[in-house]
């Protein structure tokens, strides 16, 4: 028996979108590349305070753009804890574990610490960064450590809206001063920008970590573990 | 000291958004601040385009094409205007509404999505208007789950899907667009863009993303069950925000970045679109058995008259006529916002002592609810478009224009939703009154009666009778 909707009209509707997707695909790369944004970019970077192009886009001169990303991922953490409480976690792991995720979980937190400092100038920044932290708390749950390492529910709410505030409050008393919304004075703007990375990159690791256990943390340790 | 109210209409929530995440025990206090707070900011910026024109901010003081700018001209001060009315009466609502452990969530998703929303109306880059899409769409589909019942989820989660299916098909557009003019900005769009086989499919993906999230027929089928499984403060932003911000923002593409692209048969098939959503969602509406429901499904018949106006707006030169036109579009947009939120909040006290909201059963609601009662007439006078309400207005610039035109078959559809329309609200209305005497009270419960009551009002009587006003801030940028 042919199911309309199962046989006719989902592959239809698949081939249909493959076919868009080629084609604006084929329009992309055939059309003639006209002049882009990054010559003006790459001319202002001087300018930002990071001789990193890609953390001067993201952290300066699209950086109302980044406040709103960091919103978008809080956002998500938030409808993950509204869904209800995290699942139990994994079995405390054995010892071969154990001393591995003991070992790279440090390691991984000081490399998270160096890409954040060094996306001034190379590769990396916050996302990156908080990237790392957010591994270092996935290795943590999947030993079975609870809550991914992560602290107590009121601690771990200031870390993950840590980086909206830090961000949104840098760009209104920017704009009180009379600098304009996010207009980072020259002299001021490397540590502006580092500062902001800063608070984006617990915040990102710790959403990341918290999204990770898929629930509200649970409200107190049981007994007979060890963090 | 220097405050600029346009990125302050979005910053702000975020900042209540930090506070109430923070501390989620008291979230109520702090969350009806930062409502209030952000409503006079937003309010203040609709105040000055009225006064002074079109307002501009360059974020990060690098101007375009490097940097984003917001701008508000009279169409975003418009709807920035409506929608901050309706979020703070709902701010008021769900103070009353919300137990503790659903506003412990409530609060911060409310304020993130008030914020993308702000930022929405305000946003003069393409891509920026993505990320304001995506923090929209997330908060509204996690606030619509929090009934915690297992439809509301299913369906917000579907709802979920749907919305980023629309916005990945938008940012398909946007890379398009970026690949072949380099710039972001709309007005730098706007002076760039030619007619091409890239204009075209950019145009078809963002307007496509858009509709499916504005919830035009027959890309409707998530709504219903999203909007009538929410909680009522809930229900009543999506239905009246959340789609509205859709279509503003397909309005203001097609009228700003793709007016030299546009072709008759696009504007066609968004208009028989439109028609389909009136009939068909106003035919539901009247044979929906919950109250809810109805309401759902009249918002699918509302966003279709909005659609109808593409092929007016593409058959009518540039004039007087086309400038009336589009404020009666507008106008329509604004009325069926504070009127569908009415309506909803209405519903959800009505939900709340009745325990249902069953119209067959709603026997006696009028006498143990007067206030909300009386809001669901008003609503439903705005949403049938009698006079003195601004849908009676829009509609009669709408139809009248369509005569002029010759294009009559648009009349018939509107005239058949108008019926409908009337039938559906009256089927609630009759079912509200029984024989049992006297009103106790005619308000039981201010903080949720009174906003409901007042966005009622609103529709009805105040944007009806004085919608002049509409006209002089459109006059700012808007009109061409």
């Amino acid at each position: 028996m042919i199911r309309p909707l199962e046989h006719i009209i989902i592959p239809l509707g698949l081939i249909a979108v493959g076919g868009l997707l080629g084609w604006s695909f084929f329009l992309a790369v055939t059309g003639e590349a006209g002049e882009r944004l990054a010559a003006v970019a790459l001319a202002r970077v001087p300018d930002s305070g990071v001789s990193n192009p890609v953390t001067s886009v993201l952290l300066n001169f699209r950086a109302y753009d980044t406040l709103l990303e960091l919103a978008v991922l809080l956002a998500a953490l938030l409808g993950i804890w509204s869904l209800g409480a995290a699942a139990p976690g994994f079995q405390p792991a054995a010892s071969v574990l154990d001393g591995m995720v003991n070992g790279f979980v440090p390691l991984l937190i000081l490399s998270a610490g160096y890409m954040l400092w060094v996306g001034a100038y190379a590769p990396g920044g916050a996302f990156q960064a908080g990237a790392l932290l957010g591994s270092a708390g996935v290795m943590l749950a999947l030993a079975g450590h609870r809550n991914a390492g992560l602290p107590s529910e009121g601690r771990l709410r200031l870390l993950v809206a840590l980086g909206v505030f830090v961000f949104a409050m840098t760009g209104l008393l920017l704009m009180v001063v009379g600098d304009g919304f996010l207009t980072y004075p020259p002299s001021l703007a490397k540590w502006l920008i580092l500062l902001i990375e800063t608070a984006a990159t617990l915040s990102i690791g710790a959403t990341l970590a918290a999204a990770y256990l898929g629930g509200r943390p649970a409200a107190r340790p049981t007994t007979g573990e060890t963090a | 000291m220097m405050i600029d109210a346009l990125p302050l209409s979005v910053t702000l929530p975020l900042i209540g958004a930090f506070a109430v995440t923070v501390s989620p025990g008291h979230a109520r206090g702090p969350g009806l601040l930062a409502a209030l707070l952000t409503a006079a900011s937003a309010l203040s910026v609709t105040a000055a385009v009225w006064s002074d024109g079109v307002l501009r901010a360059d974020l990060g003081g690098w101007g375009v094409p490097l940097g984003i700018a917001l701008e508000a001209d009279g169409l975003s001060a418009a709807f920035l205007a409506m929608a901050n009315v309706v979020a703070l009466a709902i701010s008021v609502y769900a103070g009353g509404y919300f137990k503790q452990e659903s506003a412990r969530h409530f609060w911060p998703l409310w304020l993130l999505l008030w914020s993308a929303l702000n930022g929405l109306f305000l946003a003069t880059d393409l891509f920026n208007l993505y990320v304001t899409l995506e923090l929209l769409g997330l908060s509204a589909a996690a606030l619509g789950a929090l009934t915690g019942t297992r439809e509301a989820v299913a369906a917000n989660l579907r709802y979920l899907l749907v919305g980023l299916l629309g916005s990945m098909s938008y940012l398909l557009g946007v890379a398009l667009v970026y690949a072949a003019y380099g710039v972001l900005d709309i007005g730098l769009v706007a002076e760039a863009i030619e007619p091409g086989p890239i204009a075209w499919t950019a145009m078809a993906l963002m307007i496509g993303g858009l509709i499916l999230k504005a919830a035009l027929f027959p890309m409707h089928f998530w709504l219903p069950p999203a909007h009538a499984n929410a909680p009522a403060p809930v229900s009543a932003a999506l239905s009246a925000l959340v789609v509205k911000a859709a279509f503003y923002l397909a309005l203001r593409l097609w009228l700003d970045v793709f007016a030299p692209v546009l072709n008759e048969a696009a504007a066609n098939l968004l208009g028989t679109l439109g028609a389909a959503a009136v009939v068909w969602g106003s035919w539901r509406a009247l044979r929906a058995e919950r109250l809810k429901l109805l309401a759902a499904y009249s918002t699918v018949a509302q966003m279709g008259y909005l659609f109808i106006a593409f092929p007016l707006l593409v058959a009518t030169p540039p004039g007087l006529a086309r400038d009336n036109l589009l404020a009666a579009v507008v106008l329509l947009a604004l009325t069926h916002g504070l009127a569908k939120a009415g309506l909803f909040l209405a519903a959800g006290m009505v939900q709340k002592t009745a325990g249902h909201d069953r119209i067959d059963d709603l026997g006696g609601a009028a006498q143990a609810l007067p206030a909300a009662t009386f809001a669901i007439g008003l609503a439903g006078v705005a949403l049938i478009g009698l006079p003195p309400s601004g849908t009676f207005l829009a509609k009669w610039m709408m139809l009248e224009q369509a005569m002029i035109l010759g294009l009559w078959w648009w009349l018939v559809v509107m005239m058949i939703g108008t019926l409908l329309a009337a039938a559906y609200i009256f089927r609630v209305l009759s079912r509200a009154f029984n024989r049992e005497p006297t009103p106790y009270r005619f308000v039981n419960d201010a903080r949720t009666e009174l906003p409901a009551l007042l966005l009622g009002l609103i529709a009805t009587f105040g944007l009806g009778i004085a919608a002049q006003p509409l006209w002089v801030l459109l006059e700012q940028g808007a009109f061409g």
